[in-house]
């Protein structure tokens, strides 16, 4: 080997290392997926998060934050349409305990904003919590964002996730009539402006494109009960299967796929997760998911 | 205006008025105790046109028949005491320079106007609304000045977004307490806004030639209120203008045309004995009956009237057919004949509808329907766990139903455009008409077919199809459907409009259609 040669190795080593390491470090860090059971909602939210390192590995203090909920239909708790309030108060008491200097909570409903406010019974849960917003969504506060991706090449993203420190994804897991089943990849939704329908032609790849711009740095899915028909919004208790768990984890896909065997489907099952899978957003194969009983 | 006993009631009634406009709107809860329509639930017109054309009875106007009561005891205080729209007029009349009086409004005017609405009620067609005060009032206020006042306020909220981005935030609890108590909640335009607008305008512009220029010559309910005045034994004393004073004359607003008080004009507001300086007047009973015309207006007034309002109740009917097709009522109307009947166009459903379905027809349900709501489903969908038109309609021409009933109301039917809609027309995905579909067993469903697509490739998409028997026509799949301007699924007027069972169809419908 000449000098030459050597200093091109060396200099070449020395770029790509950082790289290499956290290829190697990334591949060698399992995606965790911690599942808590118990009829305590708020208590097994809690133990979900502390599985995956506690809230404090996700919010600094005077962070803000945005929890997004599924809070978009007109339906009542019981009906497994929206996040049970439980949950999202405890992830919002967590982020409160860990510094957030504030919480915002939000979702670009599909029924009347007001009815789903109230009847989610989320408005009420965090009434009253200091450094807790829970707004409706302002149409002006829609930003158009590059998103290069696949589908989409730009749509409206709600500023307020764009614009948080982290953001926290917790949608309740349920049945859809196109994409089978709606979780933490399609919850992203609810942070999109314009015509929101025109992405159902290209499900899979609008969700991916979406996702892969805005991160959830934490997903946390609300298994308490689960809608596993007429999904996405019910609305027939027969429908409605109580599970009493919630589901967190840094890794979206993987929630999701750990998610899917709720309803006795695999991951492969669902086009979205499997989209996402493929384009490097997170796990799906469950044999490479480490699942931790919470 | 001076303060006395009268003009504070009738400041307390116009910010009744106000307030309960406000009120009538969703603010977090499914039931709206007051409304606006307490006002029109207590308006003798509302009453008796109501009575001539449904003829029927119902206890929502029970008030109606109090304040006609009290009428016939008291005589016209409404006008001098309660009605908002003449409490406007006293509010601004003082502003307005006067000319002479206006030669071809005095006499029989008025009664060539309230007699054709009451007879035309008989032939079935309730247009009292139109020119019944509280209605004019209301509607030039839901339609133009209320839309105006939320517009204005959300633009200026915006454009502080537009100049300082998040920092708004600081002042948003300041906005959100004004949002959620004051402003309407939507940003909606709608049609006859100007129409209405001018035709509380023109009221107001009408105090150019004399004060309460409407009141005493025009306006149906107060030409109703003051034939019923005539029976009460209260009058003002003395009946003439004094010989040596006659100030009662620059006093009066409505009643002093001559010397002789107009009895069925005087409206009570006690400006006369307030202002007296001899203090001579008073108002008690009396039995001699002066002051009054005859007890029916003259026979060719009379007849002619009663003719008038036939000819006005016929020849509106014309329809054209093919609007008829999306002519779409708000739930629980199950008959449009019965509809026109009950429907005093005072437009609160309109205002309280939660998604601004609800706008007044303009053209769609030819003349004899203007100003009746209409759902147009592109515009908003009916909520369905919403009941507040119900509960607001002044008459029960859209009955009050509990939640689980109105649900089951049948306002159209569903009908796909297979030359619009995605699956059919570019074979591609889309589903969202289903996705929001609020029916439990949902009345829209879909099926994977294999089709193939316009690339010439065979894929299998999911087709939808209607299950006719359990859509309620709530119109929200017309409503999202993401094609551009027309909708891919529209929701068509239906004669049947049994209510849906949809508790009861639990089995797959059958699907029809080229593939199996």
């Amino acid at each position: 080997m000449d000098r030459r040669t050597f200093i091109k190795a060396t200099g070449t080593a020395i770029l790509l290392a950082p790289t290499l390491i956290k290829e190697v470090l990334a591949a060698r860090e399992q995606s965790l997926v911690a599942v808590a059971e118990g009829t305590d909602y708020a208590a097994i939210t809690r133990k979900a998060i502390n599985t995956v390192g506690g809230m404090k590995r996700f919010v600094k203090p005077g962070d803000v934050v945005v929890v997004k909920p599924n809070m978009g239909w007109d339906r009542s708790v019981k009906f497994a349409a929206n996040t049970h309030p439980l949950v999202v108060r405890a992830v919002v008491e967590e982020c409160l305990a860990a510094g957030a200097k504030k919480v915002k909570v939000f979702d670009n409903t599909c029924n009347d904003p007001r009815r789903c406010y109230v009847s989610s019974g989320i408005e009420a849960a965090l009434k009253g919590m200091k450094g807790v917003e829970c707004k409706h969504i302002e149409t002006e506060r829609f930003r158009k964002v590059t998103l290069n991706g696949t589908f989409l090449k730009e749509w409206e993203l709600y500023d307020e996730v764009l614009s948080a420190n982290v953001y926290i994804n917790v949608p309740v897991a349920k049945h859809h009539g196109l994409s089978k089943l709606t979780l933490g990849l399609k919850n992203v939704m609810g942070i999109m402006g314009g015509n929101r329908g025109y992405i159902h032609r290209n499900l899979d790849a609008a969700l991916a494109d979406v996702n892969a711009h805005v991160k959830s740095h934490l997903t946390i899915i609300d298994a308490t009960r689960i809608l596993t028909a007429h999904g996405p919004q019910g609305g027939n208790i027969a429908d409605v299967r109580v599970l009493n768990k919630v589901i967190a984890s840094t890794d979206i896909v993987a929630a999701d796929a750990y998610a899917t065997t709720l309803f006795g489907m695999r991951p492969a099952d669902i086009p979205v997760t499997v989209t996402a899978y493929k384009r490097g957003l997170g796990e799906m194969n469950l044999d490479k998911i480490k699942v931790v009983k919470a | 205006m001076k303060l006395t006993t009268a003009r504070i009631c009738q400041l307390i009634f116009l910010v009744l008025f106000l307030i309960l406009f406000v009120q009538t709107e969703y603010r977090g809860r499914d039931d709206i105790n007051a409304a606006v329509n307490s006002f029109f639930r207590a308006d003798p017109l509302v009453l008796f046109s109501y009575l001539f054309a449904a003829k029927s009875w119902s206890w929502l106007l029970f008030p109606a028949v109090l304040m006609t009561v009290a009428t016939l005891v008291l005589g016209r205080f409404f006008c001098g005491w309660i009605c908002p729209l003449g409490t406007i007029l006293d509010l601004v009349t003082s502003k307005i320079r006067k000319s002479t009086p206006i030669k071809a409004l005095k006499g029989n005017f008025k009664y060539w106007l309230l007699l054709p609405l009451l007879s035309a009620s008989l032939f079935n067609i309730n247009l009292s609304g139109l020119l019944d005060p509280i209605a004019i009032l209301l509607r030039a206020m839901t339609f133009l000045l209320y839309p105006v006042l939320g517009l204005v306020s959300r633009e200026g909220w915006v454009g502080l977004y537009r100049m300082i981005g998040e920092r708004r935030d600081a002042l948003a609890p300041a906005y959100s307490l004004i949002r959620d108590n004051l402003l309407p909640f939507r940003d909606t335009l709608y049609p006859l806004a100007l129409l209405s607008a001018a035709i509380l305008l023109g009221i107001i512009a009408l105090e150019r030639f004399e004060t309460r220029n409407w009141c005493r010559n025009i306006c149906p309910l107060g030409t109703l209120l003051g034939w019923l005045a005539r029976f009460s034994p209260f009058s003002r004393v003395p009946q003439v203008l004094c010989g040596d004073c006659g100030q009662s004359r620059q006093m009066c607003p409505t009643s002093f045309d001559k010397n002789m008080l107009r009895k069925e004009e005087c409206i009570l507001c006690m400006e006369c004995l307030q202002g007296c300086p001899h203090e001579r007047i008073s108002f008690r009973p009396s039995l001699k009956l002066k002051g009054c015309g005859p007890l029916l207006p003259e026979r060719r007034v009379l007849l002619g009237g009663m003719a008038g309002g036939l000819l006005l109740a016929l020849p509106i009917r014309f329809r054209y057919p093919e609007k008829q097709s999306r002519l779409l009522r708000p739930p629980g109307v199950r008959s449009e004949d019965d509809f026109l009947k009950k429907c005093v166009r005072c437009g609160e459903c309109m205002k309280v509808c939660l998604k601004n379905a609800l706008y007044p027809s303009a053209y769609q349900a030819g003349l004899e329907g203007i100003y009746t709501p209409l759902l147009i489903p592109r515009l908003g969908y009916c909520e369905y766990n919403c009941t507040l038109c119900g509960q607001v309609c002044p008459t029960g021409a859209i009955p009050p139903l509990p939640v689980e009933t109105k649900r089951c109301e049948v306002i159209g039917k569903a009908v796909f455009d297979k030359n619009h809609c995605l699956p059919f027309a570019r074979k591609i995905d889309c589903i969202v008409c289903e996705e929001h579909c609020p029916i439990p067993e949902k009345a829209i469903r879909s099926r994977d077919v294999q089709v193939m697509g316009l690339d010439g490739l065979i894929r299998t998409i999911k087709e939808p199809y209607i299950v006719e028997e359990i859509c309620n026509g709530c119109g929200i799949c017309e409503n999202v459907c993401p094609l551009e301007t027309k909708a891919g699924i529209e929701v068509f007027a239906v004669k049947n409009r049994t209510p849906i069972s949809p508790l009861s169809v639990g089995q797959e419908a059958k699907p029809s259609g080229l593939y199996p």
